[in-house]
């Protein structure tokens, strides 16, 4: 499972760098320069770490939520959890482990997409024939990005604990992943509403995950087109402070732990 | 049908007092379903203990308020003398158990799996993965992936994996499900063994004549209630039937129904199978004498571990 995910991850690198590579050799003259500009931006090197971070925060998501609720639910649905659970000191110990190795591996799924998203730069970049130059690696350029690194693995943690969370509340990875996936999408939907509703409604989306995860990837300083992993929804909106948004995330997070943990511990075993 | 049973329980050279297992009023209530009713159970050091009852009859959620899997609603769980509590894993560490049926990570190897638990365990070298595997004769597939097992092999990394820290309690739901009648025979002849090694075993099965062949004790539930528990060759010989060969067979079943002391009187390849308290032939004969009927043959034979289940559970399949 875990391999198969970064192979997905992989190649939606891949096919992305490739579409954008083929739609900026396409001169569609409505586009005009500055969009052409931007796609070719995104293509060079400087820009190669906070795009694949871009794109990491919104299908890494996506693919993060499945791992996480399948290394949980699978116990489930293999019936691996009570054999387990036999061998295994305390129920906290064993989720907490599963929750540590996880997020492990979402770590190094994040740093190998991060690595695959810079190779397909180079290579777009040989491709396009654009000029190799790395005059834009500098202390403060790399202290951005390992910032900004980390802050997609932060903006990951809402929905991926959430997904774990459905998979112990359903006993079964299934719940995890549609619930996981499905309000990583609808949200983003239903924000915009509310949004465009006005009044009270329209700040609802500031305690939300959509808006907050927006207000961190943000920071990447990516063109509004591309910035949330290419979701931006064209309806102008206004993002909370990243110290608001850092907060609202990590208090969803926490709260999705410990409600996985109080059901983990407390509920009987019977499947 | 004609059951003659034969009972290989031997007395056992090292049980004693020793009590591994002590259910003390074990109830657990699902909603409003009584899934187990104030269960009383013990289990000597030593002893083969059988654990029947039809399906849904509460079996698998005692054995799980056993391991703590399934929280009881009241009542207390003893394990080697100490009450289980909220840390209960130096108890647990010393029970093994498969519940229903064995379960492990499909994409795993059957080593990578016992590898994975013993790790899970702690304090568990190699070499007992070895061990334990060439025990349940599985060492030269340990390698072979496991959704690749036949479901015997399946049983037999299962049982291996109760082996693996050497428990004084191992439990055992279906053990033989799934295995050839040479794995059955395997399974069955390692389960005393495994008593004798001053281990307790706990084994639910529906395989009656295996319970009768390898238990010291069994109890039987029914609905969440225990309904018997006693040695396996009390149950067998408590109730004792007669078969009687006459020339009437109904005027002689009529006779022998109006008698009080008889439960049931039944007809079954030309014979009278009666059910009437142990040594009462001659009673039985005598009854039959005194409306002239004579018996051309009267012998007892005993009542076979599956027939009292069934009595005793009105032969009901609980699904």
């Amino acid at each position: 499972m875990t391999r198969v995910l970064l192979y997905v991850l992989i190649g939606i690198l891949i096919i992305l760098y490739l579409l954008l590579l083929a739609v900026s050799k396409v001169v569609i003259p409505e586009h005009g320069p500055r969009v052409m500009g931007e796609i070719q931006n995104l293509l060079g090197l400087p820009m190669a770490i906070p795009f694949a971070l871009s794109i990491l925060s919104s299908f890494g998501s996506v693919l993060s939520v499945i791992l996480l609720a399948s290394s949980m639910g699978n116990e489930y649905n293999w019936r691996t959890i009570r054999t387990v659970l036999i061998c295994s000191e305390s129920r906290f110990k064993l989720l907490g482990a599963k929750l540590i190795s996880a997020g492990i591996l979402v770590f190094f799924g994040l740093l190998i997409g991060v690595i695959a998203g810079f190779i397909m730069s180079l290579l777009t970049t040989a491709i396009g024939g654009y000029a190799f130059n790395f005059d834009f690696v500098t202390g403060s350029y790399l202290w951005d990005q390992f910032l900004q690194f980390w802050r997609t693995y932060f903006v990951l943690m809402p929905y991926v604990l959430l997904g774990f969370l459905f998979s112990v509340v359903g006993r079964s990875a299934m719940p995890g992943i549609s619930l996981g996936i499905g309000i990583f999408f609808l949200e983003s939907i239903i924000t915009t509403f509310m949004v465009l509703a006005g009044g009270w409604i329209a700040h609802v989306p500031d305690y939300l995950l959509y808006f907050n995860v927006r207000a961190i990837t943000a920071m990447a300083g990516l063109p509004e087109e591309f910035a949330a992993g290419m979701a931006a929804s064209g309806v102008s909106i206004r993002l909370p402070s990243p110290e608001h948004a850092f907060i609202t995330l990590a208090i969803y997070s926490v709260a999705f732990v410990v409600l996985a943990f109080y059901l983990f511990r407390k509920r009987d075993v019977t499947v | 049908m004609t059951t003659q049973t034969t009972t290989t329980t031997q007395p056992n050279p090292v049980k004693n007092n020793d009590i591994i297992l002590r259910t003390i009023g074990l109830t657990k209530h699902f909603g409003k379903l009584e899934a187990v009713k104030n269960l009383n159970l013990e289990l000597r050091r030593g002893e083969v203990f059988g654990f029947l009852g039809p399906n849904g009859a509460g079996k698998s959620t005692t054995v799980g308020m056993i391991l703590g899997l399934v929280a009881p609603t009241a009542g207390s769980i003893e394990l080697f003398g100490r009450k289980r509590d909220g840390n209960s894993w130096p108890l647990l560490r010393r029970v093994g158990a498969i519940i229903e049926e064995p379960a492990f990570y499909p994409y795993l190897s059957g080593w990578d799996n016992l590898e994975a638990l013993a790790r899970a365990i702690g304090g568990i070298p190699r070499s007992k993965i070895t061990e334990v595997l060439e025990r349940v004769n599985l060492l030269d597939r340990a390698r072979d992936r496991y959704d690749h097992y036949s479901m015997g092999m399946k049983q037999r990394l299962g049982i291996a994996s109760t082996l693996l820290r050497d428990p004084e309690l191992i439990i055992l739901d279906e053990p033989t499900s799934g295995l050839d009648p040479a794995g059955t025979k395997e399974v069955r002849d390692l389960i005393p063994q495994l008593a004798h090694e001053s281990r307790a075993v706990f084994l639910c099965s529906h395989l009656l004549h295996e319970v009768e062949l390898v238990c010291d004790r069994v109890a039987i539930i029914k609905q969440g209630v225990m309904i018997a528990n006693a040695p396996v060759h009390e149950l067998v010989t408590q109730g004792q039937l007669l078969q009687i060969k006459v020339d009437d067979t109904a005027q002689a079943s009529n006779i022998l129904k109006s008698l009080p002391w008889i439960k049931s009187v039944k007809v079954e390849d030309g014979y009278l199978i009666v059910d009437a308290p142990k040594d009462s032939a001659s009673r039985v004969n005598k009854a039959l004498a005194e409306h002239n009927i004579f018996a051309s043959e009267l012998t007892s034979r005993n009542v076979s571990l599956e027939s009292v289940f069934l009595q005793l559970t009105g032969g009901e399949s609980g699904d």
